[in-house]
């Protein structure tokens, strides 16, 4: 009779991948609104926008579905563009990510730092970003209402960031309104999703989804 | 995990020209919809107690300032899971009713298979149809301006946009709130709770 290879398996854990664990967590809790919108979120060249009930903006990026534009590819273009849109109101500030940096913000799903806090969050142990994520000193990506597009806040620095990445699905995505969605629950008040449509408006990505949970219509 | 699932939805740009353009509808089409909520002590809105605001046409501000009356009208929300939804569907139909019945009368050929006895067929030709009553000029529709307070949840405004799905609207907007609104829904609430 012949013997059954068992294959060994690789008992080493990536501890890259458990960082996503903690914004997964602030998801997990979340109770997307009820709809009858039928439609699938894209799983490839999505710009998710999680907003929690007191406003705190993370984002999520992910690239296409095959390895054509791998999420780390696009996430390391991004974080480069992001430098360059800060550096075009900020001449003057001292923002540089080491190819090392860039590779660890690369393979991170979820973010939501102050650019300048950036640097620190990255060199953190995985453990300790995680904490910083949602600790209550870490205010996200910083937003406010704002409507000069020509002086944006970070937020849509980093839409224009995504918007321009080397991926042109993105970009075709969120022209199309299947690039951008916004997450947040049920309970948020309007003042606080207002905040972030308010923001793409300015951005001019007027056009963009909503995650819901699906709803079967009482037809 | 399970995979959520997304509403499009498209807002006019911040760009004041765009606006003014935007904000001319026809007086007599227009249906603003205004979606109020409540907070608790955690700052979070509670999807299954609101309130919305309504008004045809435009707000009628002279008879608002002399005698304090105004047409807006108030309806209770409901909870999320049915509550007061048939009370909105009913305006919003009333309103959309050459389209809806229109609507209705081609869903009957749908079910029966009109179209084609393939299925897939039956489903495009029924929706590419549907989609022409819906954008369909020649009949009455209403342009919904939807708004909401900072309090209103955003379940409320995520069911009043399905709304507009389920009662074949092709025209709305997301618009702001601005201070006739909230004078004609103050006036209102003080009106209700001297009854």
């Amino acid at each position: 009779m012949g013997k059954v290879k068992i294959k060994k398996k690789e008992t080493r854990i990536d501890m890259t991948a458990m960082s996503d664990v903690t914004v997964l967590l602030l998801t997990f809790f979340m109770i997307t609104p009820p709809s009858v919108a039928e439609e699938k979120v894209p799983d490839a060249n999505l710009l998710s926008v999680l907003v929690s009930p007191q406003g705190k903006v993370f984002l999520e990026v992910l690239g296409s579905k095959d390895s054509t534009m791998k999420s780390e590819t696009v996430r390391a273009d991004l974080l480069k563009n992001m430098v360059a849109e800060y550096k075009k109101t900020h001449p003057s500030a001292n923002l540089a990510f080491t190819n090392k940096e860039i590779e660890t913000f690369s393979k991170l799903n979820a973010f939501g730092v102050p650019i300048t806090k950036m640097k620190e969050w990255l060199n953190l142990e995985p453990d300790q970003r995680d904490k910083f994520l949602e600790s209550e000193q870490n205010p996200g990506v910083p937003i406010n209402m704002n409507e000069d597009p020509n002086n944006p806040n970070e937020f849509q620095m980093w839409i224009r960031a995504a918007y321009n990445s080397v991926n042109p699905e993105l970009q075709e995505a969120m022209v199309k309104g299947r690039g951008i969605a916004i997450k947040a629950d049920q309970t948020t008040p309007y003042s606080v999703v207002n905040v972030v449509m308010d923001n793409l408006q300015t951005m001019k990505m007027n056009k963009f989804s909503l995650m819901t949970a699906l709803k079967t219509s009482e037809e | 995990m399970i995979k959520s699932q997304t509403l499009q939805i498209a807002l006019p740009t911040n760009e004041k020209v765009e606006k003014e353009q935007q904000n001319k509808v026809k007086q007599s089409e227009a249906v603003t919809i205004i979606i109020d909520g409540k907070l608790d002590d955690k700052g979070l809105s509670d999807p299954n107690s609101g309130m919305l605001y309504y008004y045809d046409g435009m707000p009628e501000t002279d008879k608002l300032a002399t005698t304090g009356e105004s047409n807006m009208k108030q309806v209770e929300f409901g909870n999320n899971t049915g509550g007061a939804y048939p009370a909105i569907r009913e305006i919003l139909q009333e309103r959309n009713k050459e389209v809806c019945l229109k609507i209705a009368d081609l869903k009957k050929e749908w079910k029966e298979m009109k179209f084609s006895k393939n299925e897939e067929l039956n489903d495009s030709i029924y929706n590419e149809k549907a989609k022409a009553i819906r954008n369909d000029s020649t009949l009455k529709r209403p342009v919904v301006i939807i708004k909401a307070t900072p309090n209103a949840s955003y379940a409320h405004v995520v069911s009043v946009l399905d709304e507009m799905q389920i009662n074949n609207i092709s025209r709305y907007q997301i618009d702001r709130i601005n201070e006739v609104d909230s004078a004609m829904m103050i006036l209102l609430q003080g009106k209700n709770l001297n009854k």
